[in-house]
């Protein structure tokens, strides 16, 4: 079974290496990419979706299949490891966790977390409301936002956590987070553009079609921070108590 | 005149930096380690940028204040992280029971540090 893997890794090796010889080279200025493609962006992309970082532009609206599959890829990350901690055995689970008393030392740590992780949330929204005219968008905010769950069950302790942000509810997020993405997609589809056209939003929203493109993308970035904060706090639930959501770290 | 509180700030946080740097890799221990890296950092992060910040207002206009107010959000912020960081390093290695530098010659064997032992022995005094 092994060999077999390795054939077939040896052939897929083999084909992409011959495919590599074919493309421009790194930077290459000729290149189809840099004399068609990135000029159309850069001066069409402004006026197609009054957006001025074009990044977030290339990622929500241009590419917005690819972006949507990333986190469909996310999705699946947090998933795999549901699947694959809840049944191992106990025994090998004990091995892997020293879990010290506390005895309430750490009264340095809560304090410290309370100032910040209210700041820390604040900031992780502006990351995602922001990422229309700065860098930021749906994934980093996302993961400012999950880190500040991770350091609310660091400093206090994971029931702590799971008490205030149950698993389940974290699981719903998960999922919403990726559905809100497909549902926008879907419901341009249903107005009669493309899928992910966010032009087609703009009947529903009462604003032109370049405004409507601009919702869209926040739209499907708040979807991108919604499953990534939660895939966060998802794997961090299951890898810190090996499964169990009992206790740990 | 100003220029001259700038240089202060910035010579004397670069050397703190330095001396950050040699303590974390001279010192003998984890903990003695930590402990320059905890301390030296954060407070010449904070020199520095307090220099920055006076830099920057020195031709005064709304976008220099901005600059100095998301400045001082950074100092503020490491003043809390660093220090709360390295207590949690420290705590957790002292939790691990890492071995502390002495300089007592251990007669014989060198006995293994017990951090439970030790906390209590501490509590008692």
């Amino acid at each position: 079974m092994k060999r077999l893997t390795l054939v077939i890794l040896a052939i897929c090796a083999v084909i992409m290496l011959a495919a590599a010889v074919d493309l421009p080279d790194w930077a290459d200025p000729a290149s189809p990419a840099s004399t068609h493609l990135s000029p159309d962006f850069l001066e069409q992309g402004y006026g197609e979706t009054a957006t001025p970082n074009i990044v977030t532009v290339v990622l929500a609206d241009y590419r917005s299949y690819d972006t949507m599959f990333e986190a469909v890829v996310v999705f699946a990350a947090a998933l795999i490891v549901l699947v694959v901690l809840r049944h191992t055995p106990r025994k090998r689970r004990k091995m892997l966790q020293h879990r010290p008393v506390r005895e309430g030392r750490d009264t340095v740590l809560r304090g410290a977390a309370q100032l910040i992780i209210p700041v820390m949330q604040i900031f992780a929204l502006y990351v995602v409301g922001h990422g229309h005219y700065s860098p930021g968008g749906g994934f980093q905010g996302g993961v400012i936002f999950g880190a500040s769950f991770i350091l609310l069950a660091l400093c206090y302790n994971l029931k702590f956590t799971i008490e205030r942000f149950r698993e389940q509810a974290v699981l719903v997020c998960v999922a919403g987070g990726v559905l809100l993405y497909a549902g926008v997609g879907a419901v341009c589809l249903a107005m009669g553009w493309n899928f992910l056209g966010y032009a087609g939003l703009a009947g529903i929203l009462g604003v032109g079609e370049v405004m409507a493109r601009s919702h869209g993308i926040l739209a499907v970035e708040v979807g991108v921070g919604i499953t990534v904060f939660s895939v966060m706090m998802s794997l961090y639930y299951d890898l810190a108590s090996g499964g169990d959501l009992d206790e740990g770290l | 005149m100003l220029n001259a509180v700038v240089i202060i700030l910035m010579i004397s946080g670069f050397l703190l930096f330095f001396a950050t740097t040699v303590g974390l890799l001279r010192f003998p221990d984890f903990y003695t380690r930590v402990h320059a890296a905890g301390k030296g950092d954060t407070l010449s992060t904070a020199l520095l940028l307090a220099g920055l910040i006076i830099y920057y207002l020195q031709d005064f206009s709304g976008e220099a204040l901005l600059t100095a107010v998301k400045l001082s959000l950074i100092v503020f912020f490491v003043f809390l992280a660093s220090p709360t960081a390295t207590h949690a390093i420290i705590d957790a290695g002292y939790e691990a029971k890492v071995p502390y530098w002495t300089k007592r010659k251990p007669s014989g064997e060198a006995e293994p540090y017990d951090g439970a032992e030790r906390r209590r022995e501490d509590r008692q005094i």
